[in-house]
C-alpha cells in the first residue's frame, strides 16, 4: 500500500510561493490552509475520533510525519454549515446527515465486536466500511439515512476533496495549485508548460 | 440605473492610454522620416523602401515565429524553419535597404527566393495543422490553430525584396507595368494583414475600441493604393493614409504591451502573457507594407494617366 511514489519526485507546489505563478490572494488563501486549521467546534470528541480513524482507513497516509489534516475541515463545514448548496433528496441536510451516519457506523462497530470502531484492525475497519458503503447495514441505526449514499456523497467526496486541497498532495499529483495569476499556455495532451511539474522517469530516479 | 445582468462598465482610461499611444507612434514616426536617407533616383528610392518594408515584415515574422513556435514546443522540426528563414530574410533585406544597389545581386536572389518560398510552404503546413484537427475548417480552428495567413508575410518579404533587385535593371517595364503591379500587390498585402488582425482581434472581442484601428484604416490605404496602380492621381490621396498605416504598425506593440498589463497578473505574468497575451512582434507588418507602399509612390506619380 506504502510502495506508492509520486512521479514527480523533488517537485514542491510551495517553490511557486513568490515566483509570478502565485499572487498576493493565493498566498493567503494557501497559507490559511497550511496554518490556520480549524479547533473542533461541530462535532462531539467521540464523532471526531471515529472521524480520524475512517480517514485513516480511506486515505491512509503511513509515509507522512505531518498527515494532511482532513477531520478539522470537516468539523469547520459543518460547524458553517458550509453545504454545497444543495441537498441529496433521500437524504436528511448536511449536519444531520453527518451526525446520523457517524453515530450509525460507531453503533456497528459496537454491535458487531463490542467495541468501538477505532479499537477495531485495519481487516475489521475495512471490512465495516466496505459494509457502510454496500448497504449492508442494520437498518435501526440508520433510520432513513442511506448507508451507501451517505458512504460516497458525504464522506468519500469530502475526505478526497480535503485531501487534494492540501499543497503537499498537489506536489503529490504534480498540480501547481490555482492558476492565480498564471495560468496555462499549452493546453494540449502530452504538452507542459516550463512552470508545470515534471514527472521523473523511474530510469531516471 | 445598470439592468443586474450587465457587466460594471470598464474604469481603465482606455481613451487616455490611447491618444497617448497614437502621440507616441507619431513622434516615432516623425523621428523615423527625419532620420530617413532618400535615393536620389526614383527607381532606387522605391527599392530602397522596398527593402526596409521587407525587412521589417521579416522581423516582425522572425519574432512572432519563433515565441508563436516556442509556444509548439516545437513539436515539429519544421518549426524551426519559419523563424530560422525570417532571420536569414530580415539580414538580406536589411542589406537591401542599407545598399539599395547591390539588391539585384545574385546570392540576394537566391536568398530572397528561399525565404519566399519557405513562406509558400509554410502557408502548406498551417492549412495542414488547421485541417488535421477535429473539427477542421472550423472558426474554432481558424481561431486557434496555427494562423494560416502569417506564413504569407514571409513569401511577400521575399517578393518586396525581388521587386526592389527589379527596380535596379535598365528594362522599361520598370518605369511602366512593375510600380502598378507593386502596388497592386502592396494593397493585397494590405488586406491579407488586416484579415489577420480582423480574425484575431474578433478572437479578442475587440475588447479596446482602439482594436478596431486597424480593420478599419489600412483597408482605405488599401483601396487608395491599389487606385494608384490604375491611376497616378490616388497616389496623393494614398500617401497620408499609408503613413496613418506606418502609424498604427509602431502604435500597434504599445497597445499590445498596455493589453498584456491589463490580463491576468499584468507585466508580472509575462512568461505566460508573451505567449498568450496580444503578440508584441505581429503589429509592425502594417509599419513595413506601409513603407514599401509609400517608396513606389514617386514612382507611381511619374506614370502616364
Amino acid at each position: 500500500m506504502s510502495d506508492f511514489q509520486t512521479p514527480y519526485r523533488g517537485y514542491n507546489v510551495l517553490d511557486k510561493w513568490d515566483s509570478p505563478s502565485w499572487n498576493e490572494q493565493t498566498r493567503e488563501v494557501v497559507g490559511k490552509r497550511l496554518h490556520d486549521i480549524p479547533k473542533r467546534c461541530f462535532l462531539t470528541r467521540e464523532q471526531w475520533s471515529l472521524l480520524e480513524a475512517i480517514c485513516e482507513r480511506l486515505i491512509p497516509q503511513p509515509d507522512r510525519e505531518e498527515p494532511v489534516p482532513i477531520v478539522p475541515w470537516i468539523d469547520d463545514m459543518l460547524h458553517r454549515n458550509h453545504s454545497p448548496g444543495y441537498r441529496y433528496a433521500d437524504m436528511p441536510p448536511m449536519r444531520d446527515a453527518w451526525r446520523q451516519g457517524l453515530d450509525a457506523i460507531a453503533a456497528e462497530a459496537h454491535n458487531r465486536h463490542g467495541k468501538t470502531f477505532e479499537e477495531l484492525t485495519e481487516q475489521e475497519q475495512d471490512a465495516l466500511l466496505t459494509d457502510v458503503q454496500e448497504n449492508r447495514v442494520e437498518r435501526r441505526y440508520w433510520g432513513e439515512l442511506p448507508a451507501g449514499g451517505f458512504f460516497l456523497h458525504h464522506l468519500l467526496k469530502s475526505v478526497v476533496a480535503i485531501y487534494y486541497s492540501h499543497p503537499v498532495a498537489w506536489s503529490e499529483i504534480g498540480f501547481g495549485g490555482p492558476a492565480s495569476p498564471r495560468g496555462y499556455v499549452r493546453l494540449g495532451f502530452d504538452e507542459r508548460d516550463p512552470w508545470e511539474a515534471k514527472e521523473v522517469e523511474p530510469a531516471d530516479a | 440605473m445598470l439592468a443586474p445582468h450587465q457587466p460594471e462598465p470598464s474604469r481603465r482610461p482606455l481613451i487616455a492610454v490611447g491618444a497617448a499611444t497614437l502621440a507616441t507612434a507619431a513622434g516615432l514616426g516623425w523621428l523615423l522620416q527625419r532620420a530617413w536617407r532618400a535615393e536620389d533616383d526614383t527607381s532606387q528610392r522605391a527599392a530602397q523602401a522596398l527593402g526596409t518594408g521587407a525587412a521589417i515584415l521579416c522581423f516582425s515574422v522572425a519574432l512572432d515565429s519563433a515565441i508563436e513556435h516556442y509556444r509548439g514546443s516545437f513539436k515539429d522540426r519544421l518549426m524551426f524553419a519559419g523563424p530560422t528563414m525570417a532571420a536569414l530574410g530580415l539580414a538580406t533585406t536589411m542589406w537591401i535597404a542599407m545598399r539599395p544597389r547591390d539588391a539585384d545581386k545574385p546570392a540576394v536572389r537566391v536568398a530572397l527566393g528561399a525565404v519566399g518560398l519557405t513562406g509558400l510552404a509554410g502557408l502548406g503546413f498551417h492549412a495542414y495543422n488547421i485541417l488535421k484537427r477535429p473539427g477542421e475548417l472550423s472558426a474554432l480552428n481558424i481561431f486557434y490553430a496555427a494562423p494560416f495567413g502569417a506564413p504569407a508575410a514571409l513569401t511577400l518579404a521575399g517578393i518586396y525584396g525581388l521587386i526592389a533587385g527589379e527596380m535596379l535593371s535598365d528594362r522599361e517595364y520598370v518605369r511602366t507595368r512593375l510600380p502598378r503591379h507593386a502596388a497592386g500587390l502592396i494593397a493585397f498585402s494590405l488586406l491579407g494583414t488586416v484579415a489577420e488582425a480582423g480574425i484575431l482581434h474578433f478572437r479578442g472581442a475587440f475588447q479596446d475600441p482602439f482594436m478596431y484601428a486597424p480593420v478599419v484604416v489600412p483597408p482605405i490605404a488599401a483601396v487608395a493604393i491599389g487606385a494608384a496602380a490604375l491611376s497616378p492621381r490616388a497616389a496623393r490621396a494614398a500617401e497620408p493614409l499609408l503613413k496613418a498605416t506606418a502609424l498604427l504598425g509602431i502604435a500597434g506593440p504599445m497597445f499590445h504591451a498596455y493589453g498584456i498589463h491589463r490580463n491576468m497578473g499584468g507585466w508580472r505574468n509575462w512568461s505566460q502573457m508573451i505567449l498568450q497575451g496580444p503578440p508584441l512582434p505581429a503589429p509592425p507588418a502594417f509599419l513595413g507594407i506601409s513603407i514599401a507602399g509609400l517608396g513606389l509612390l514617386p514612382l507611381l506619380e511619374e506614370q502616364p494617366e
